[in-house]
Order: structure tokens, then sequence, then C-alpha cells
């Protein structure tokens, strides 16, 4: 008992020390959008045409490198100011999976190799893609849970800016790396206590398989810059369609990531919004 | 100042953890620099937080919105302090608990089985990282067989295969792609007894772990191996086989695998480094 906790142990420590450093990259970068960046400059550039609009808005999300948990307050203060909802969302949806510092993370997560990073940016995009011309169709206005002013004033001078950036940077560590440390211990408990043979027996056919995996996708809520290399520990257990689900849903929609939208959105609209990612990501793993 | 304490903590581990180099316990050295430089990255934002927490505490309260919108301080006390904490444990776990070597329990909890040879097996949830290194999930299946067929190259050409820390992945994966090649050369490596099951008391496995990245991407790899009588051997002792490689149907898979005839045995120390890694060039 006490020797397998140690193994545990062990293996908790190895997921930590192997992505950590990509949390404090991502933290450091959100930090510097949450200073640099104004929601003005980004909904400048909303186009009328609505499935322009969708495509144009997916590409800034894909370019846009954030965090799934920095990225809700950012959405929400989006469709605050009048980003459409059906722009606003698919943006939220690239945002944590297309970026360089999870892209990069992935490639060397998996072996240094480009195929689950493309696998994961095309599949990514596509839901997006699909969920943003649905949304299009479906609602006509915001699906805020109510209206707020919000005020925000930036710090004027580049030092002020910069101690902001830092600052924000260590709240999102502390706020994001704490999903990470509980994710990273579920799944080497589950690594040490779980025998691969039950595992096989829930995911044995390719349906169930990224049931499973999305599933703990959703249970683990993992940072979007350290997911891949939790899921390159299942490579020996789950098919690689069961983790490319695992890789888009995670990013897309987990506890800590519902919990946010539960916060800014209409409940009807959080749950349309999980059914349309959850059936997306579940067809389109099968096809992979 | 607790938030403080908690990233000078993360900065010692990696510090600690690199200068003792316990580091090679827990990943592949090969990425080693993503977690050299997190030293840095935590020391100087240890500096920036313990300059927020004593400009906070000197009153003058961060006035922006923007920069404070985790409302901390709304949390009740329990929620807080059960936030730390978990922040706290792995800082704590990882220097005061010792760092298990991944053993022959950890074989047993992950399942044991051997894989066909056929690597574009119709069933892919079939393929086990077990004994036999697959990488071909890395490379497209036109990359993966040159890949092979130049490994193949290089280790056929030997008349006998001694295996080390740096080709043992390779050469394991290399007999398994080509099982008939192999037969008759000889093979000399080291490796940690297991005992499954369904082998015979003249049988035993010689396995080591194979690490990709970190502990937990780990598979465990090695060979069966036949002795010409019963070793009295238990699971976990380190052994360096001498022996002949040949193929033998094994009924507990119902597959044929390849198979060390055992020449020649000693056991040996665990190895300083008891894990194998693989790079990919």
């Amino acid at each position: 008992m006490i020797k397998s906790f140690l193994q545990l142990n062990t293996i908790f420590i190895s997921i930590l020390i192997e992505s950590l450093p990509f949390v404090l990259i991502g933290v450091f970068i959100s930090g510097i959008i949450q200073m640099f960046v104004t929601e003005e400059m980004i909904e400048k550039w909303v186009p009328k045409n609505k499935i322009l609009a969708v495509l144009y808005a997916t590409l800034i999300g894909a370019l846009f490198p954030a965090c799934e948990c920095g990225i809700v307050p950012i959405t929400r203060r989006l469709v605050a100011k009048g980003v459409p909802l059906y722009a606003a969302i698919p943006f939220m949806l690239t945002g944590p999976i297309i970026n360089p510092i999870v892209l990069f993370s992935t490639f060397i997560a998996f072996g240094s190799s480009l195929k689950m990073v493309l696998c994961r940016s095309i599949f990514a995009l596509a839901v997006a893609i699909l969920i943003g011309l649905l949304l299009a169709v479906q609602y006509k206005d915001d699906q805020l849970r109510k209206k707020e002013v919000i005020s925000s004033s930036m710090p004027k001078t580049l030092k002020e800016k910069w101690m902001g950036t830092l600052e924000h940077s260590i709240d999102e560590f502390f706020s994001s790396g704490k999903y990470l440390i509980i994710g990273a211990f579920v799944a080497s408990a589950m690594q040490t206590y779980i025998k691969t043979s039950t595992l096989l027996a829930i995911g044995h056919g390719k349906m169930s398989s990224s049931l499973v995996m999305m599933a703990l996708a959703f249970v683990l809520s993992l940072c979007s810059e350290a997911d891949a290399f939790i899921a390159s520990s299942f490579q020996n257990t789950f098919s690689f369609g069961a983790l490319a689900a695992f890789l888009v849903y995670g990013p897309m929609i987990d506890i800590k990531n519902t919990l946010m939208l539960l916060q800014s959105f209409k409940t009807r609209f959080v749950i349309v919004l999980i059914a349309y990612i959850t059936i997306f990501v579940f067809v389109g793993s099968l096809f992979i | 100042m607790l938030r403080t304490y908690i990233l000078l903590g993360f900065t010692f581990l990696f510090f600690h953890l690199h200068t003792t180099g316990d580091i090679s316990k827990y990943i592949n050295m090969r990425y080693s620099y993503l977690s050299f430089s997190a030293i840095f990255i935590f020391a100087f934002l240890t500096i920036v937080q313990f300059r927020i927490a004593n400009r906070k505490e000197n009153g003058h309260h961060c006035h922006d919105e923007t920069c404070c919108h985790h409302h901390e301080e709304d949390q009740p006390k329990w929620k807080k302090a059960l936030n730390y904490f978990v922040f706290i444990f792995p800082i704590a776990s990882a220097l005061f608990l010792p760092i298990a070597t991944l053993d022959s329990e950890i074989v047993k909890a992950k399942g044991f089985r051997i894989p066909g040879f056929e690597t574009e097996s119709a069933d892919p949830f079939g393929q086990r990282q077990f004994l036999r290194p697959d990488t071909s999930i890395y490379y497209g299946k036109e990359g993966y067989k040159d890949l092979m067929r130049k490994e193949l190259a290089v280790f056929a050409k030997q008349s006998r295969l001694v295996l080390n820390d740096n080709n043992y992945l390779k050469a394991m994966e290399t007999i398994y792609q080509f099982p008939g090649q192999f037969s008759d050369k000889e093979i000399e490596f080291d490796g940690f007894v297991y005992h499954d099951k369904t082998t015979n008391s003249q049988q035993l496995f010689v396995l080591r772990f194979g690490i990709i990245h970190c502990v937990a991407d780990s598979g465990v790899f090695g060979l069966l191996t036949e002795f010409p009588e019963n070793p009295h051997l238990k699971n976990d002792e380190w052994i360096h086989v001498k022996g002949k490689l040949s193929t033998i149907y094994f009924q507990p898979f119902n597959v044929t695998i390849p198979y060390v005839q055992v020449k020649e045995w000693h056991t040996i120390k665990a190895p300083e480094e008891p894990y194998v890694f693989r790079g990919y060039d």
C-alpha cells in the first residue's frame, strides 16, 4: 500500500515537472494579453457577414494564446461589449487549443511528431466553425446572465502594465495550477490503481473509448498547456482517435470551464453549448 | 505571504531536482531544458510576488479592477487553506517522500500481454506498449517502415547483440519487428526479473522500463527467457543474461514471440539508471 502510494507520487511529480514549465509560459502570455490587448482592438475587426465573422473569429482564436480558464472571462467581456455570440464562442473554443504553446507542448508530448498536432488543430477548427454557424442561426441575443457595466480601466504607464502583467500571471498560476495539480494526481492514481484491463473493458470499442476519454477530459479539467502530457500517458491504453477527442474536448469544456460559463451565461445556453461540443467531438473522433 | 512561500517552494524543488540529478528519475533528460528554465521563472515570480505582498501590506492596495479580478479575499478561510494545500502537497511529497522506482508491481497494475506481430493490426486497441516498443504511432506508415529497415540493417550486421542503455529500446523494437532475422543470434542484456502467472518454472521475463518523456508514459520492454533449469529468481532481481535468440509459440498469448535460450547468467546490482530512454531522431 505504502509502496504503491510512493509510485503514485513519483508518477504524479513527474507529470508536474513536465507540465509546469508550460503552465508558466501560458500564464505569462495570458498576463501580457490581459494588459496590452484591448477588447476594442479585437472587436473592431469583426466582419458584418455572419459566416465571415465565424471564420474570422475562429482564426483570431487560433492566433490568440490563452488558457481555457483565462478565456471565459475574456469571452464574456467581448460579448458584453457587443461581439456577437456566434463569433465569440468559436473564438473561445479555438483559443485554448490552437496556439503556439499548446501545439508545442503537444508536439513534445507526442514524441516530437506533428501527427497529433495537426490532427488536434484541424479537429478543433472544424468543431468551432460548425458550432459558430449553428449559433448564428439559433441565437439572436447575447445569452448573458445579466448585463453589467464593465469599466475596464487599463493602467496607463508601461511600467504599470508590466507590473500588472506579472501580477496577473501569478494570479493565473494559482488559479489554473490548482486544477493541473488535482488533475495530475487523479491521473497518476488511475495509472497506479486501476488495472489497464479494467480501463480496456470500459473503453474497448471505438465509440466507448472516445466516450471514456471525453469523460476523463471533462473530469480532469486540465489546462490545455499540459493536457497533452496526460494524454500521451494514455497512449498505451487508448486509440489515437480517442486521444484526439480528449485533446479537443478537454480545452473546450470541462468541470472548471462549465462553472465559469454558468457564472456568465444563461444555464440553458450553457447546456446547449455543451451538448453541441459533445456531439461534434464524439462524431468527429469516430472518423479519425 | 503564503503565495511567496509556495513559489519559493517550487523554485527550490526544481533547483533541488536538477542539482541532485534526481530529475532523471522522473523525466527523459532530453527535455530537461524545460524544467531547468522553470527554476529561473519561478525564482523571478517569487521576487515579484514578494514585492506585491509587501506593497499590499503597506496599504497601497491595488485599486485597478483589471489586476485584482481574483477575489481571493472573499473566499471563506477553509477554502483558501484547501486551495493552498493543493500547492503545498506536491512540493512536500516531492521533497520528503522517497522516489519510487517502477517495478514488477506496476507491471502487474498496468497489465501484461504480448501484441501480435502485424503492425497494421485490425484491432488497434490490441496494441499495447508492453514488451515490444512500438513507436509506429509517431511516424507515418511508410516513414516507420523505412526507419525499421534502417535499424534492421544496423542490428542484423552484428553477429552478437550487446544491449546497453542507449540501444536497448531500438534493438527490442527491431527484434520484435523482424524476429526471423535474429534467429540463432547471440544476445546479451540486463533487466529485472518478472514472473508472469503464465510462465513455467524455467521461464521468466527480463524487462526494463522505457521512458518516452516522463515516468507517467513509461512502458515495460524486454524478452521472454528460458533457463536450462529453474534459476530460483525473485521478481525485481536484476540479472545479466547471455543466450541465443529464437522464436517460440507462446501458448498463453496465442502468438509466436522471440525469446532467449539462456546460456549464462548472473545477478547484478540494480543499475544507477534503472530506466532506458529513447530519443527520436
